[in-house]
């Protein structure tokens, strides 16, 4: 009986184009959409090289030091990069400006410099702070210079080297490197939370799998049910063989996710193909818990029964951070109770823990949340559902 | 009127829909609302630095935290390594710079030591490192001229030498603006108008579409023909129906912007954003009658509206800005009328005086959008000539 149920089973739910499209396709398109809106974010958010211009007039051309800096700044050859700089008229500067082409320039007068910007932004911050600190550079080149001299003179010394001192305090100024000790995680692309959401909700989505299969096996749903409830076996058994199929059903769309996300769309699940596999076993069965759940106690129609599944994933799966990343760090933050309860949340943050740290507690956490959460609502619909007679419908 | 007002009737049906997708527009076009005063002086960028300070706050310890907090944005983050770690993942907290204990003293004493920073390598963290590493080279500097023979800076020349590295590092550098438009606030309106365009596809297609094909349903379809009334003044009805929805829907979230964006809505450049919105919608209200006119299944219809809602949103730059769209992306985009109205508002935006130039790249834009319809009700004639034929 069981395997009878359970092969029939499975053939209805292929059978159903809108269910399949709805937990097996669907996903797959949106991933598409995902990846092609979001694979250029990181990359235009890091600093990319600057356009700029200079006005080529009598003194930037006498003033050595502006022209090193920038020439440095500017070579092609260096990982230091920093500006793509022209030297220009000021009304070539103006007309580059308006067009976009550069997002400032910069004019020297009477050993003043000013900056002239379109629109505030960090380009142009970061264009006015080397400009500053070009300033100031030249600021404490001069009190070294005085103070060094002085000192040459206090101890007697009036036959100064100056050669040697300029070099020695201009390399000390420009050349210093400030080496700073970068601790932080490698894994900082944080549009993969937008692709753990997307397996979150193609989990919760495979409740509405649950729904259909159940909803064939009981009396007060569909005839079928009554067909099923007359018949002289083990109702439990047939519940049970139903909901099996609708979860191996679950198991094969996610895994054909998965393949198409690793392979197609390139996301990073971390190192432990293991632990990833064991966090979607049990996101499915999350998925499927809320199936039985909504499938066994609220007594409707299938239409409303998917209508309650598909509004539970929206909005776990918003709170988790699908339609905006930062949400899920906001509430994370503010209210965290909400998404230790929210399964979505729960298989969104066991990924990400996966994928940025390096310790497993926070992914351990998350994979039991997640196997109470589903035993909670398994249980729950047990009771409901156990000797249940019907004397007429 | 039967037709008309069946349309009406269908629609009071689905209402929710509308309602649900208005207020996700509210939601997002509300939370992008939320930033700075608008000004045209020059504001500089200030990022999220974090400093976790393991040395007592006095000496060139505290001056180091001063100045990055001076320059920097206050962010508020739990006493832990793992929240400082979430926060730096999802971009609270750009830069996070370590002191680590006895950095003043061993400052004083000659010893150069090495900070320990986080990084998320965006354009905000390479300009906090430029931060803090211009203020540890310039006290370098200047702790060479302040030591004494043996290397070390006195108590009497700390004071100097901090209020030397203040001194030096509050030169600034005069700043000017040409653009006197009003960015924030137009980035504001783009924004809003940009999501509208999800909102339109998916509230206005789907129920229109639904609707639609409820009157293509065989049975339905029957009854219409033995009626006496004409087939073409059911379409008319059907047609003035469409429009009035669609205007009314428009209207709305016209209103809205005006509500939630404020002044800017009132220049030529808010006109503007209203006249595309208009002709989008109408472009919108003709895919529903194809849409309508070629499915008839309506767990189908569903499908494909969610499918083109979020396609063109996502593809063309409703979501995502369209500067940070890959190119190729934006190449396919152009099938699409949603590219012609998006591109339009980004357009508007940087519009500094309308005049008959400025004109000109906008028109274009709004002839394609045009265009679209005209193609769209064609279609739908001839597919629903075909099957009358066929009936």
């Amino acid at each position: 009986m069981f395997t009878h149920n359970f092969k029939y089973t499975l053939k209805t739910l292929f059978k159903d184009r809108t269910l399949i499209f709805w937990t097996f396709a669907f996903p797959i398109i949106l991933g598409t959409f995902f990846n092609m809106a979001f694979s250029n974010i990181e990359n235009s958010e890091s600093l990319n090289i600057i356009d700029i211009a200079i006005v080529e007039n009598e003194e930037i051309k006498s003033n050595e030091i502006f022209t090193t800096v920038f020439e440095n700044l500017s070579n092609e050859n260096s990982e230091d990069r920093l500006f793509n700089t022209t030297y220009v008229t000021e009304e070539k500067a103006k007309e580059l400006l308006e067009n976009k082409d550069i997002i400032g320039y910069m004019k020297l007068e009477e050993e003043n410099p000013k900056v002239i910007f379109n629109t505030n932004g960090i380009d142009q911050t970061i264009f006015k702070y080397v400009v500053e600190e070009i300033t100031q550079t030249s600021e404490i080149i001069t009190e070294m210079a005085t103070k060094e001299i002085s000192k040459q003179f206090v101890t007697g010394n009036f036959n100064i080297d100056y050669d040697e001192l300029y070099d020695r305090i201009i390399k000390l100024a420009f050349e210093q490197e400030v080496e700073l000790n970068n601790i932080s995680n490698k894994n900082l692309s944080y549009t993969m939370i937008e692709f753990y959401t997307l397996i979150a909700m193609t989990c919760l989505y495979g409740g509405i799998l649950g729904v259909v299969a159940i909803n064939k096996s009981l009396a007060n749903m569909s005839p079928q049910g009554k067909r099923v409830s007359v018949a002289p076996t083990n109702k439990i058994k047939v519940i049970l063989s139903s909901v099996c199929a609708s979860y191996l059903t679950q198991l094969i769309g996610i895994a054909i996710l998965f393949v198409y996300t690793i392979f197609v769309l390139k996301v990073d699940y971390g190192n432990n193909l293991g632990l990833v596999v064991s966090l979607a076993l049990a996101g499915c069965l999350a998925g499927l818990s809320i199936g039985t759940f909504v499938g066994t106690i609220f007594k409707t129609n299938e239409n409303t029964k998917t209508g309650i599944i598909i509004s539970i994933t929206m909005l776990g799966c918003f709170l988790s951070g699908m339609m905006g990343i930062t949400m899920k760090y906001i509430v994370d933050k503010n209210i965290p109770i909400i998404n230790k309860l929210n399964p979505a949340s729960m298989i969104t943050d066991g990924f990400y823990s996966l994928y940025y740290y390096d310790t497993l507690d926070r992914y351990i956490f998350n994979l039991t949340s997640l196997l109470i959460f589903s035993a909670v609502l398994i249980i729950i619909s047990y009771i409901s559902i156990r000797r249940q007679k019907y004397d007429s419908i | 009127m039967t037709a008309f007002k069946t349309f009406f009737k269908i629609l009071n049906k689905n209402k929710f829909i509308v309602i649900m997708y208005t207020v996700i527009l509210i939601a997002f076009g509300g939370f992008n609302m939320q930033t700075s005063d608008s000004s045209i002086n020059f504001t500089a960028s200030k990022p999220d630095i974090l400093v976790v300070n393991n040395d007592e706050e006095k000496g060139i310890t505290k001056d180091l935290i001063d100045y990055i907090k001076g320059n920097s944005e206050a962010v508020n983050i739990a006493d832990n390594e793992e929240a400082r770690n979430d926060a730096l993942f999802y971009r609270e907290v750009h830069y996070i710079v370590y002191i680590p204990e006895n950095y003043n003293e061993d400052f004083l004493n000659g010893k150069n030591v090495n900070l320990e920073i986080k990084t998320c390598d965006t354009a905000e963290s390479s300009f906090a490192e430029m931060l803090v590493s211009r203020y540890i080279r310039t006290a370098n500097s200047y702790r060479e001229i302040y030591k004494d023979e043996n290397g070390k800076i006195s108590k009497e020349n700390e004071e100097k030498l901090i209020s030397k590295i203040n001194d030096t590092l509050s030169k600034n550098t005069e700043v000017e603006i040409t653009s006197k438009l009003d960015t924030n606030s137009l980035s504001k309106a783009t924004f809003y108008y940009n999501f509208v365009n999800y909102s339109i596809l998916a509230a206005l297609v789907y129920v229109v579409s639904l609707i639609l094909s409820s009157f293509r349903n065989k049975k339905i379809q029957r009854r219409i023909n033995v009626s006496s009334t004409t087939y073409r003044k059911i379409n008319r009805e059907l047609l003035m129906a469409n429009i009035m929805f669609s205007l009314w829907l428009w209207g709305i979230y016209v209103l809205l912007s005006f509500v939630l964006i404020g002044k800017i809505m009132f220049t030529i450049q808010g006109a503007l954003y209203i006249i595309n919105s208009f002709i989008f919608t109408m472009c919108a209200a003709t895919i529903a009658l194809l849409i309508g006119s070629i499915v008839s299944n309506k767990n189908a219809i569903n499908g494909i509206v969610n499918v083109i809602a979020l396609g063109s949103s996502f593809l063309c730059g409703a979501f995502v800005p369209m500067q940070w769209l890959p190119d190729t992306v934006l190449k396919i985009a152009h099938i699409l009328p949603s590219f012609y109205y998006i591109s339009t508002n980004e357009k508007i935006a940087t519009l500094e005086n309308i005049d008959v130039s400025s004109l000109k790249e906008i028109i274009p834009n709004m002839a394609v959008m045009v265009c679209f319809a005209i193609i769209f009700v064609i279609l739908s004639n001839a597919v629903s000539r075909k099957k009358r034929r066929e009936d």
